[in-house]
């Protein structure tokens, strides 16, 4: 048989695979024309980064204008202090609720109260549901300086009242603690999965051995999350330049700007506010370039440490 | 003898200390979780005549409460408008999300598609390579979508992430069940619609809570594409009466009544948080599956 009619088999053989697939291809059409709608237009919009957009000559009539925008933003005053706060929050989150997440599935998983743990799960998770604007509300409730629950306590314990939401000292702690006051609960979800699919019989081993659940917990529970954990970290890694746009844009105020303002709540002023849409732009492509590139690595790692992946 | 687990187990004075400490980490983060949502709530239904501190407040009994903050609320034309905006957005978003983001999860399931490799690339792109949010604003304005509620739901139908974890569910499915309704000569829509979909029910539960909770929760497109008042759903409202520092054209204060400020924007809060309150209970038993199955092996 010549290479030809090897090849011609084979093509007929995809083209039947084609044909006996197609209920497939139509249900993809509605799809596939959203994602050119909606996710890929936007790229090929992203090339007003390297423009001086004007919203009445539009995308492809606006004047090029090489790197400027790019420049502009390096050499702003603001990209020390954006790039600061954005990771000071990402890693100062990463520190406070990935061990608090871990701890909490721990104690779940270990409590000998089966439906007293229940009911701290079930709690625990919702206020991942809540939307940052009730947070935002919440937090006005506990901590207001003239009525807030929390500055009632300071005041009985003879303290000054502290306006948390605008003292440039407090504010942080708001974010990160607020922050892990929401997402603990859901972020325990994934190393409880990884609990539950602890094999029991080394529990009945180790407690015939005599081992006390101090060292249960030590040498069998959490080196048997060590993966997930890894996978949690690295994943936040991939994403360290997300500080929380949601969460910023509702508690910050101008007074807070210098500890609160990250690139993510930069990029919406100066876009949408200052219809500088090419900084703007930019600014988002340099941030989903890095971002791209983190996470790609961090899935690489994931894949060698263990045999799941993210993508 | 106590059990754990359902194995008995002989504890030590050490692992009695153990037990105990858990359960009293555990009571604290309990109390931390609920004590700024019960203080809301009593908030909420405060008379408006109470006098003493919020940290008082809290310990006010349900036989003494007034609701006349929600009387206020349910009164007011503006919120049943941004609830009933609100509601609309969830309904049309979880609707249109869950028929998109079926098929194209379920097509990525089936191993044999040819080109289903450039299939994942295309889907994947996008995803990794977040463009960030002008360009998108710049596509949304263009389709005319502003002062639209679609604008809302529709530039985030899909989710890459929700899609991802729906296929893995859909790759769960053993192929024996697919292949004799094929010999039996049924449709591929036969099969998806009264095979798999019947088989789904947890994962389409949980994708369709996630969706629900981003549309209802959604703030940020609103404020972005909604410019004109009757179309403002729930959270920007919300916002405003959070912002407001006294009587406002947000209430109309003939429906007033007794109720405080404060206790109105409670109230606010809170009627904001019952749909997700309300329905997470129920769909709680299907997530902790579902979100288990797709997360880890995605």
């Amino acid at each position: 048989m010549d290479m030809k009619s090897t090849v011609k088999r084979s093509k007929q053989k995809l083209m039947g695979d084609i044909k006996r697939h197609r209920a497939f291809y139509a249900l993809l059409i509605l799809p596939i024309c959203y994602f050119i709608i909606f996710k890929y237009l936007p790229i090929w919009n992203g090339q007003i980064a390297f423009k001086d957009f004007m919203p009445l000559d539009g995308v492809l009539g606006s004047r090029w204008v090489g790197l400027a925008n790019f420049t502009d933003f390096f050499q702003s005053f603001y990209f020390t202090e954006l790039l600061r706060n954005t990771l000071f929050y990402s890693f100062m989150k990463l520190f406070v609720s990935v061990p608090l997440s871990i701890v909490l599935a721990v104690a779940l998983y270990e409590s000998a109260r089966p439906r007293f743990s229940k009911l701290v799960q079930t709690m625990t998770y919702l206020p991942h549901f809540l939307s940052w604007v009730i947070v935002y509300g919440i937090l006005l409730v506990l901590l207001a300086p003239g009525d807030g629950i929390v500055n009632d306590i300071i005041k009985f314990l003879g303290g000054k009242p502290i306006d948390f939401l605008t003292d440039t000292k407090a504010f942080p702690w708001i974010v990160i603690l607020s922050d892990a006051w929401k997402e603990m609960g859901w972020g325990a979800i994934i190393f409880i999965a990884a609990l539950m699919g602890i094999d029991s019989s080394l529990f009945e081993a180790a407690s015939v051995e005599g081992a006390s659940a101090i060292q249960r917990v030590w040498y069998i529970t959490l080196p048997s999350i060590r993966p997930v954990i890894f996978m949690v970290v690295l994943l936040r890694l991939g994403t360290i330049l997300d500080a929380g746009f949601n969460q910023m844009f509702m508690l910050y105020s101008i007074p807070v700007f210098s500890v609160a303002d990250i690139i993510d709540t930069w990029v919406y002023r100066q876009g949408l506010l200052e219809f500088r849409f090419g900084l703007a732009t930019a600014v988002g492509l340099f941030k989903g370039a890095i971002g791209m590139l983190l996470l790609v690595f961090a899935n690489k790692l994931v894949r060698r440490i263990s045999d799941t992946s993210i993508i | 003898m106590k059990r754990i687990r359902g194995m008995a187990v002989r504890l030590n004075p050490a692992d009695r200390v153990f037990y105990g400490l858990v359960d009293f980490f555990l009571a604290v983060i309990l109390v931390i979780v609920a004590v700024p949502l019960w203080s809301t709530i009593t908030l909420s239904f405060r008379p408006n005549h109470f006098i003493g501190s919020n940290l008082e407040g809290m310990f006010l009994m349900p036989w003494q409460w007034s609701t006349a903050a929600y009387k206020a609320l349910l009164g007011n034309t503006g919120f049943i408008s941004a609830f009933s905006n609100s509601v609309k957005i969830l309904v049309f978003g979880v609707a249109s999300s869950l028929f998109l983001t079926i098929p194209l999860a379920y097509v990525l399931s089936i191993k044999t598609l040819p080109g289903r490799k450039y299939l994942n690339v295309f889907i994947l792109i996008p995803y990794l390579f977040n463009i960030g949010l002008i360009p998108t604003y710049l596509v949304v304005t263009k389709l005319g979508l502003t002062n639209s509620l679609a604008a809302i739901f529709l530039p985030g139908a899909i989710s890459t992430y929700n899609c991802l974890i729906m296929r893995g569910f859909f790759e769960g499915i053993p192929d024996e069940l697919k292949e004799s309704a094929r010999i039996d000569g049924a449709s591929e829509l036969y099969v998806l619609l009264r095979i798999i979909l019947p088989l789904s029910k947890p994962i389409i539960m949980t994708i369709g809570l996630y969706y629900g909770v981003t549309f209802w929760n959604d703030f940020f497109h609103a404020m972005l594409y909604l410019n004109v008042n009757h179309l403002q759903p729930l959270p920007i409202l919300l916002r405003n009466i959070l912002m407001a520092s006294g009587m406002n054209e947000y209430v109309e204060s003939s429906a007033f009544g007794e109720a405080s400020i404060q206790a109105i924007k409670a109230a606010s809060i809170f009627m904001s948080a019952i749909p997700m309150i309300a329905a997470y209970p129920f769909i709680q038993k299907y997530f902790t599956r579902g979100t288990l199955l797709g997360s880890v092996k995605g």
